[in-house]
């Protein structure tokens, strides 16, 4: 892994056209802004670690659980719910 | 109709923790009351499906916030050209099962291209129970 000192208001370049910069340093919290083309997704790695894992344990339902699914309808007091 | 004949919808960029799957068709799961699709990998030796629904059946106060870059990669330009779905995780029994509404797939209706989004700060979780614990 790359290891960088950076201060308050100082940034990194990632490539071309994405740039990371320290905006705050407070205890041990700090504030990151990105700016990065649209064509690269950015999120908390924890959120999209989270996601992961949840779309591979929806892939891997074993089609026989399928069966008893399509009899599976809304709660009618969900779907008449006033908004 | 046989699944080559519907449309196909393109993920530019996969999904999480399936980066390299882009191609998928959508097939409706049992009867036309059926609230549930198959969401089907056409990608040779891919073989990949999720369970999706609607989420406005199970959750009408759903409304997630898209986000811009989102929306700009896909294209979308308002609400209506955006079809929602969410993954459903089936559990047995199958009333047990949830639906992710951190990570809801957004299609865009006119052009296909789809994604799913992640609503980094939005309260929803991944396993939100499709039917009301009682």
């Amino acid at each position: 892994m790359l290891v960088l000192t950076r201060r308050a208001n100082q940034s990194i370049m990632i490539g071309a056209d994405v740039v990371v910069t320290v905006l705050e340093v407070r205890g041990d919290q700090v504030r990151i802004g990105i700016d990065a083309p649209r064509s690269i997704s950015v999120h908390r790695e924890e959120v999209f670690r989270e996601l992961e894992a949840a779309n591979r344990e929806a892939a891997s339902t074993a089609s026989g659980a399928l069966e008893g699914l399509t009899a599976l309808r809304p709660p009618p007091d969900r779907r008449q719910k006033d908004r | 109709m046989t699944e080559e004949e519907l449309p196909e919808l393109h993920f530019a960029s996969g999904l999480p923790g399936f980066p390299d799957v882009h191609r998928f068709v959508l097939v409706r799961l049992g009867d036309e009351a059926s609230p549930f699709s198959v969401l089907r990998s056409l990608e040779e030796g891919a073989d990949v499906e999720f369970v999706v629904t609607h989420p406005g059946l199970f959750f009408p106060d759903y409304e997630p916030e898209i986000d811009d870059d989102t929306a700009g990669r896909l294209e979308l330009e308002s609400a209506d050209d955006a079809l929602l779905l969410v993954i459903v995780t089936v559990a047995d029994p199958v009333a047990d099962s949830t639906a992710n509404l951190l990570g809801p797939i957004v299609v865009n209706r006119h052009t296909r291209t789809a994604a799913q989004a992640v609503l980094g700060s939005s309260g929803y979780a991944t396993r939100e129970a499709l039917v009301p614990t009682t």
